[in-house]
């Protein structure tokens, strides 16, 4: 029967080249294909790959010290430490009585920060001297209820930058969110 | 270890390394109602990258933590930055750069846990990129076992790699090793509250983990290890390859006669099947191959191979008929099919066989036909490929604003037959190349929107530089104004009188305002009273008496005036020390400020320029690399294009196989009726 005969080596062939590819399977893509080898595109897309990281990487630097020099730099974070009590919506952050951000947030920001990311919320420049932060939270608290807090701290500014964290804390004794700053030193 | 630890290995080195409480890392915290409140990011902008990276955002997250290592502002988190930033740039592919990291890392004493983990992830990006040696190296360099779910990945990769190293008897020793392991139940991640807060880099460790199996969408719901199951299938491809073909066809049955509890590893029993039906039917054992294939679903990414198989066993039992079944349902489906382009000839081969031999002459024409129609839909589709359809419909279909993460592509573009591209979007080839396509699109759009800002900071640099030169005059004229010598010279001045009537204990020195015109005022009286001594201006209203009163009472008011000056004498003294004091400070603030307007008109023409030089040269660095990126997105294209090209190749070469199998077969039948006639002739 060659025309069974060719026919089954053709299917065999077809088959190992387009399902079962060698047999093997890759953990968890089974029908994944053989590794690809190395070409000197892939090198070439990998250095300037590589090149533009670093690019960036200076530029921000640059940036950095050209819009906010240490002298003068001020930084304002916001952090979530376990974070159940209250669903935050958005902040509001006066600077001497002068707004200086208003943030709404997405689900996704607020899952980041449940999983302990830290958001850089404002990035300003200050005179030395003394100066006075004012952040305002919304969202639900205990038992989906709205909720609306803020809380204040003085601080000095001097020649160094100053990186301030506003931080919503779960109050375990009062069963209440509780927010405070801290003033990294 | 806990459950979380085993789901993320990197939990247990991470906690050690935090010093994060024993109950968090026994696992226990997930079982306490209230545990302690807990900080871990000990460094805002370490917890800023975490922020980015846990959105997804991992250009920003990288390049973000690479400028606060600049600025060494990361130090609680410099290992753990370091870590993050390895398995960063292995996910853009720069594993050359990542492992420098991880050298380092081991070199500056990191513990053997870490450098193990190192290796692991080195080897499997080396293994996922072809570079098969390095992998192998890099697998061997592991010197201890890997906590929980990472030891079976080890061990499965190590297989892998002995297996396309063409070593089939190593890679059953390793995989053995692996179905020896008891096996592993995977906690599902947490997504928020305490568990996740505490497991921080925990799920650096998942995400690396993510990171090299980056072609592969996980499940994050999985609640069970595939690994062996793979290694299980492995294996037996593995003793087929080296000779051991029962124990190879035993543990490949074992698999596909197996209850499977998710789709991912159905399909695996699927291909098990499908494997172990080939291996009989090339063995010519067409029962034990139909037992195999009868296993598979009908719907599934194997099951066209299998019905093919399936039909093939049954011919090879010599029952046509039942072959039909198999064979006339791969009529039915997507054309383009490998196996159902193989099913057109296939079937009228079977009518053939049953005697049918005028449908059979029409099955090989209509497959001929069909051949014909599909090698020219192929060739549109070529052509299609190479105008930059496919790829610029791809880009356009299924957007993506970040660099270097796989996403599937979900979305086929508009060209003709998209049934074609199926096969080839799966290639892990192709996949790899429209990543880096993807990512040079990227860059090319981050390079521009750095040029148009460094063109805005340059315009602020000059406006910055020429209002420093405007108001230059003006604040130096200011500062001229003040003379702090003249003033250092009336403080002097002033400090000298103070510190005579601090050694006479002048009280009258410290008097005010009102008190020196309240003495102004009795030197006035007393040289009245002592004018009426001379009878000429004598005042003749009063008489003697009065007058004694009137210069009693001026003594006495003299006399209470200086009594009052000089019991204030210690409050005021203090008073005008301070003041003087305060003087001083104010005259070496001036003299600060003074300096520092010298330094400035001095120093910031400096920096400005220093300022303009960077953005230059950073400028120029853009240049530089805006014709490499745009040359390499071309070449990358036409690679990507040619990769889909071949593959497509591949298929003509197939149907032109298919194509002369049909000829003949249509001679064959011909030839046959030829001789059947000619004999009936020849009949007397």
């Amino acid at each position: 029967m060659p025309v069974l005969n060719s026919l089954r080596a053709l299917g065999l062939a077809a088959l190992m080249a387009a399902s079962a590819l060698g047999w093997a399977a890759d953990a968890p893509a089974a029908a994944a294909s053989a590794p690809a080898p190395v070409a000197g595109l892939d090198t070439r897309v990998q250095e300037v790959k590589a090149d533009v990281v670093r690019l960036n990487r200076d530029l921000l630097v640059l940036e950095e010290e050209l819009l906010f020099p240490a002298s003068t730099q001020v930084a304002l974070f916001v952090s979530m430490d376990v974070g159940k009590l209250f669903e935050l919506d958005s902040v509001q952050i006066k600077l001497d009585d002068k707004v200086v951000t208003s943030y709404l947030y997405t689900p996704a920001e607020v899952a980041a920060l449940h999983r302990g990311g830290v958001q850089r919320v404002h990035m300003g420049n200050l005179k030395s001297g003394e100066h006075e932060i004012v952040a305002f939270f919304t969202g639900k608290g205990p038992h989906d209820r709205d909720y609306k807090r803020g809380t204040k701290l003085k601080f000095e500014k001097g020649s160094e930058p100053r990186y301030i964290e506003l931080r919503i804390k779960d109050s375990t004794g009062k069963l209440q969110p509780e927010f405070d700053v801290k003033v990294w030193q | 270890m806990s459950r979380a630890a085993s789901r993320f290995p990197w939990a247990t080195w991470a906690c050690n390394r935090l010093g994060v409480v024993a109950l968090a890392c026994s696992g226990l915290a997930a079982q306490a109602a209230e545990p302690p409140l807990l900080h871990t990011v000990q460094a805002p902008h370490y917890g800023d990258t975490l922020f980015h990276f846990y959105q997804d955002h991992h250009f920003t997250a990288l390049t973000s933590l690479m400028v606060s290592q600049h600025f060494q502002r990361l130090s609680p988190h410099a290992d753990e930055a370091e870590i993050l930033r390895g398995g960063l740039l292995l996910t853009y592919g720069l594993h050359h750069e990542a492992g420098d990291i991880f050298a380092r890392l081991i070199t500056q004493g990191a513990a053997p846990a870490v450098r193990d983990r190192a290796w692991y992830f080195l080897a499997k990006i080396r293994y996922e990129r072809g570079n098969l040696g390095e992998a192998a190296d890099a697998l061997s360099r592991i010197q201890g076992p890997l906590p929980g779910q990472l030891e079976e990945e080890r061990l499965l990769l190590s297989g892998q790699v002995s297996l396309a190293l063409g070593d089939p008897a190593r890679a059953a020793v390793e995989l053995r090793a692996l179905l020896a392991r008891p096996p592993s139940v995977i906690e599902p991640p947490k997504t928020a509250g305490v568990a996740a807060k505490r497991s921080i880099f925990s799920r650096i460790g998942s995400w690396l983990l993510d990171a090299v199996t980056f072609s592969f969408a996980r499940d994050p719901e999985q609640r069970f290890s595939t690994a062996p199951a793979y290694a299980r299938f492995n294996l037996g491809v593995a003793l087929i390859r080296s000779g051991d073909v029962a124990g190879g066809k035993a543990l490949l049955d074992e698999i596909g006669s197996a209850s499977m509890p998710d789709d991912e590893l159905r399909a695996l029993r699927d291909q098990a099947n499908v494997a172990l039906g080939f291996t009989a039917l090339s063995q010519d054992d067409p029962e034990g191959a139909a037992l195999a294939l009868e296993r598979v679903r009908l719907k599934g990414a194997h099951s066209n191979k299998a019905l093919l198989g399936f039909g093939w066993a049954a011919a090879a039992q010599k029952k046509p008929e039942r072959a039909l079944v198999p064979w006339s349902e791969l009529l039915q489906r997507e054309a383009s099919d490998p196996a159902v382009l193989e099913a057109r000839i296939a079937v009228p081969y079977a009518l053939a066989e049953v005697g049918a031999v005028g449908q059979a002459l029409s099955g090989y024409q209509a497959a001929i036909a069909a051949y014909a129609q599909e090698s020219t839909a192929l060739d549109e589709s070529i052509a299609a490929i190479r105008s930059g359809k496919l790829v610029a419909g791809l880009v356009e279909r299924n957007p993506d604003e970040s660099m270097g993460w796989f996403r599937a592509l979900t979305a086929l573009p508009e060209v003709p037959h998209t049934g074609h591209l199926v096969p080839v979007l799966a290639q892990h080839e192709f996949q790899e190349a429209f990543k880096n396509y993807r990512d040079l699109l990227f860059l090319s759009g981050n390079l521009g929107d750095w040029q148009e800002k460094l063109g805005v900071y340059g315009d602020m640099l000059a406006t910055r530089r020429a209002g420093f030169t405007e108001r230059l005059p003006q604040v130096r004229s200011k500062a001229a104004e003040l003379r702090v010598d003249v003033l250092q010279g009336q403080r002097d001045k002033l400090a000298a009188e103070l510190g005579a009537a601090h050694a006479a204990a002048d009280g009258q020195a410290f008097a005010g305002a009102a008190e020196r015109e309240q003495f102004a005022r009795l030197a006035d009286v007393n040289a009245l009273l002592a004018a009426q001594a001379d009878p000429a201006r004598r005042d003749p209203s009063l008489d003697e008496a009065e007058l004694a009163q009137l210069a009693e009472r001026a003594r006495r008011l003299q006399g209470a005036l200086a009594w009052q000056l000089a019991e204030q004498l210690p409050e005021r003294r203090w008073a005008a020390e301070k003041a003087l004091a305060d003087t001083d400070g104010g005259l070496a603030e001036a003299r600060v400020r003074d300096a520092r307007l010298a330094a400035a008109q001095k120093d910031e023409p400096a920096r400005f320029e220093r300022f303009a030089t960077r953005l230059a040269e950073l400028g120029q660095r853009i240049k530089a690399l805006q014709p490499r990126v745009a040359s390499l997105t071309v070449e990358q294209q036409k690679a990507l294009q040619e990769t889909a090209v071949a593959s497509l190749q591949i298929q003509k070469e197939r149907l032109a196989g298919y194509t002369a199998q049909a000829q003949y077969a249509v001679a064959q039948l011909y030839d046959r009726a030829t001789q059947r006639k000619e004999g009936e002739r020849a009949k007397p």
